[in-house]
């Protein structure tokens, strides 16, 4: 077992708000494209 | 009620229960002793490339289907599952270097695993690039077809690339032939994560099939 957990908890949460950026963006634009066609 | 609101109400079901996988996997879920909080990275980028895998995967199979008995939706369905896989594949290219950066300490290499999932990505983008370009339906539909059987025949050597190549990637956990080899709380939390990204694929694939055609010439 290491002595210290390692600090990368930065990482962590850039790589959640990135996902969820995307992800949140994606849904979006195609929720105005099937509003706009429907 | 229509194809486009059933994929508005999946879709917006999917974003919240992705709410509830985030909860989990931040506050309930434990920290790997070896690798710290990046650890958790892993339950958004192994979902995500389960997702760009499963759109490139119906994207070959419908074009198969395409190919056998000309029906158009098997086509249109290919066009929306490989637009929604690019969008999969970006949150994987992106959360899984980030990982890479803590973990291997660089943000890329070219081993066999990364070097394919990247070819993956340049596959939905030329498959994308191509129904852009030609005009003739029917044209664009086999052109398309014969890319998205391409992609298809990737996806095993990108599964296997861990073991048939020396690679940084770990190997599979869960879908491999032995049991998984995660403790039983991160492993319930990996599920949720695959079972809601899954969900979303559908909300996603759904709300992109009945938008049709939207943004491509007809001749």
């Amino acid at each position: 077992m290491p002595d210290t957990m390692p600090q990368n908890g930065a990482y962590m949460v850039a790589a959640y708000i990135d996902a969820a950026v995307i992800l949140l963006v994606y849904a979006l634009f195609l929720f105005r494209r099937s509003r706009r066609s429907s | 009620m229509t194809l486009a609101q059933r994929g508005r109400w999946i879709t917006g079901v999917a974003l919240l229960l992705l709410a509830g996988v985030y909860v989990r996997a931040l506050v309930f879920t434990p920290e790997e002793i070896h690798q710290g909080l990046a650890q958790k990275i892993f339950y958004v980028h192994a979902p995500a490339a389960w997702s760009a895998m499963l759109s490139m995967g119906l994207v070959g199979l419908s074009s198969i289907l395409f190919l056998l008995v000309k029906d158009p939706r098997y086509d249109r369905f290919a066009a929306a599952s490989a637009e929604v896989g690019t969008a999969f594949s970006v949150v994987m290219l992106t959360t899984g270097p980030i990982w890479g950066k803590t973990i291997w300490g660089t943000w890329w290499t070219w081993d066999a695993r990364l070097t394919l999932t990247l070819f993956l990505f340049f596959l939905f983008l030329g498959y994308l690039l191509l129904r852009g370009a030609v005009t003739e339906p029917g044209l664009r539909a086999r052109y398309s077809a014969v890319l998205g059987i391409c992609g298809l025949v990737l996806l095993p050597f990108i599964h296997l690339s861990v073991y048939l190549f020396r690679t940084l990637h770990p190997a599979p956990i869960v879908l491999k032939p032995s049991a998984p080899s995660l403790p039983p709380e991160m492993l319930v939390t990996l599920l949720c994560s695959f079972g809601v990204f899954t969900l979303l694929y559908v909300g996603f694939v759904t709300l992109r099939y009945a938008i049709g055609d939207g943004g491509e010439r007809d001749a």
